[in-house]
């Protein structure tokens, strides 16, 4: 069953066309990567199904409802979490906090039980906190709960970074380069726990990464940016014989 | 454990309240209206680090919601008699010339007014950004000044609004900055607390976790307001007067001065500092006369002190950007951890 479905999105900014005629379709439960040289518009495609940008032309659907032009905050709350290229967590806050923030979009007590700590809320704070908790459990974070987040080791922040997105309860997750920066080690752990998340919550991933090792190891299907138009798409196998893509990234030899 | 913080606290309460009592009986009324002063800036202080300090957002215009506040409380609460006085030039307005208030509901209606004006200035500022917000709401903020100055048949104009009822005293100023303190802990210690928290971490990060930015930004923008009208209620029924000079931006930076001082985003901080704040500008009067320093007599000049007071503020901003508490808290925990470290075992590092 198709999750997301976007169509011929494009995106430009003023004569420049970052993204021109994006086609994508994901499944439940796939994991599908995005892939392609610095400049290709990978970070714009996301930027426009998560509703940072509005897309110029062409629109998304998710469950066959219509996104497009959506705020950020609303597209989260239909289900769309993200992480960012550079890590943007919540500095100064612990790391409890971090993903107990992620639940409040689905908070029902208004500012005022809230401020009184009325009964509904404190129904709902405890409810957080569980849901936090076992969380970070999951994630391997529970014993750093009170650290500042921004004190934990890189492939720790990165691992928070996922465990917040998780706590919007989404249905789609899309990671932008997850295993930036990492050692061989921490990737493969990456890759390990991509799956393990995939599994345990039910999960469809759409992920940019530039480690071949990593989107090779674990995507069903790749779709290939170069210069903001889609020049492949398919399986790895396909995608690691295909011209096209070899050109993009290596070059045209001289000779052919 | 728990249990024995719980007596510490109520133990520094009653040793507060036994404080205010004395102060009440003992002090003269120049020592207890700067203690009023002090209580009034702790209220202000909150309200304003809660749109600045925990919202993250750089609004300048506070002076203009204190404004709404202290006219709303100075004209509700105001006697019949005073009001016939006040306004000589133009009557005031109907229904508004044979109404008193009592000073509670007076004060509630100043903070909602308040709120109201910060709804309306902040549907359009809080679109903005950054140094855009602070320009914006500065002008917003001299905005309320200039109608509240042409407001004749309201407001009484330029000529302001005199023998305004001093109900203020120790207990409604402490008991006021009592509660805006609980209230501020409990709000910002709730999920919206932590929202308004996110926002001034990271916007981006945070609108992509569902937090919907301009409802929470108009939130405490709106709270933030409410309880800095309650402060200028409290000051104008405390100073007797109020008038449109009062309430230039020079105002506004006096808070931005506690709230600084004493670290963005620590509620802690706001209340220490706004007692240092204000009782330092007291003391520092002494510059403004003559002083002898033995060999030499500099005479007194006035102004003196805010030289001094601007120096400081450049010291505090250069060298310590994070105030005096930064975002930390003051708990028991670290009162004791403190007392255990410091003067009396001087082997503790065998």
């Amino acid at each position: 069953m198709t999750l997301l479905k976007a169509n011929k999105i494009t995106m430009q900014f003023g004569g420049l066309t970052a993204v021109s005629d994006f086609d994508l379709e994901i499944k439940n439960g796939e994991i599908i990567a995005l892939i392609g040289p610095n400049g290709a518009g990978k970070t714009t495609a996301f930027n426009m199904i998560t509703g940072v940008y509005k897309p110029t032309k062409g629109s998304i659907y998710l469950n066959d409802s219509d996104i497009t032009g959506f705020r950020p905050d609303q597209i989260t709350k239909k289900g769309i979490a993200r992480t960012f290229q550079n890590i943007r967590l919540f500095k100064d806050l612990s790391v409890l906090d971090n993903v107990l923030i992620a639940n409040h979009l689905n908070i029902k007590s208004s500012i005022l039980e809230a401020a009184l700590k009325l009964p509904r809320y404190k129904r709902e704070e405890r409810k957080m906190y569980e849901k936090s908790m076992e969380l970070l459990k999951k994630v391997g974070l529970a014993d750093l709960r009170d650290e500042k987040s921004s004190s934990l080791p890189y492939g720790k922040q990165r691992r928070l970074e996922i465990a917040r997105a998780l706590a919007t309860e989404p249905k789609l997750l899309l990671l932008d380069e997850p295993a930036a920066g990492m050692n061989p080690k921490e990737t493969e752990d990456l890759t390990l726990f991509i799956k393990q998340i995939r599994d345990e919550f039910d999960l469809t991933i759409f992920m940019i990464e530039h480690h071949m090792q990593v989107v090779m190891g674990i995507s069903d299907r790749i779709y290939v940016f170069d210069y903001g138009v889609t020049i492949a798409q398919g399986t790895p196998y396909e995608i690691q014989n295909n011209q096209k893509v070899i050109e993009a990234y290596l070059g045209v030899s001289e000779d052919a | 454990m728990k249990n024995k913080k719980n007596i510490y606290t109520l133990i520094s309460i009653a040793l507060v309240i036994l404080f205010l009592l004395l102060a009440n009986s003992f002090f003269d009324s120049y020592q207890i209206r700067i203690l009023n002063l002090c209580a009034i800036y702790v209220v202000l202080g909150l309200s304003m680090n809660l749109i600045n300090g925990f919202t993250g957002l750089f609004s300048l215009g506070h002076a203009g919601f204190m404004a709404v506040g202290a006219y709303t409380t100075a004209i509700l609460t105001m006697p019949i008699a005073a009001k016939e006085a006040n306004y000589f030039m133009t009557p005031l307005v109907s229904p508004l010339n044979n109404m008193v208030w009592p000073f509670l509901p007076a004060l509630i209606m100043g903070g909602l007014l308040s709120a109201v004006a910060a709804f309306i200035i902040g549907a359009p500022a809080l679109r903005l950004k950054g140094d855009y917000l602070a320009i914006a709401t500065l002008g917003f903020g001299e905005i309320i000044r200039i109608l509240i100055t042409n407001a004749q048949s309201l407001t009484n104009g330029a000529l302001g609004l005199k023998s305004i009822p001093n109900t203020t005293n120790i207990w409604w100023s402490f008991g006021i900055a009592a509660a805006t303190t609980v209230i501020m802990i409990l709000l910002i210690n709730s999920s919206y607390g932590r929202a308004f928290k996110a926002i001034r971490e990271d916007e981006i990060a945070a609108e992509n976790m569902g937090i919907n930015l301009f409802k929470h930004k108009m939130l405490a923008f709106v709270i933030g307001a409410f309880f800095a009208g309650i402060g200028g209620g409290l000051l104008g029924n405390l100073l007797g007067t109020v008038d449109p000079n009062m309430f230039k931006f020079t105002l506004t930076f006096n808070i931005l001065f506690v709230i600084v001082l004493g670290g963005m985003g620590s509620i802690t901080g706001t209340i220490i500092s706004a007692f240092i704040v204000t009782i330092s500008m007291e003391v520092l009067r002494f510059l403004d006369a003559p002083i002898n320093l033995g060999f030499i007599t500099i005479p007194g000049i006035t102004g003196m002190r805010m030289v001094v007071y601007s120096l400081l503020l450049i010291i505090v901003i250069i060298y310590f950007r994070q105030g005096l508490m930064g975002t930390r808290e003051f708990s028991w925990d670290s009162v004791i951890a403190l007392i255990k470290k410091a003067p009396f075992k001087k082997g503790g590092a065998k």
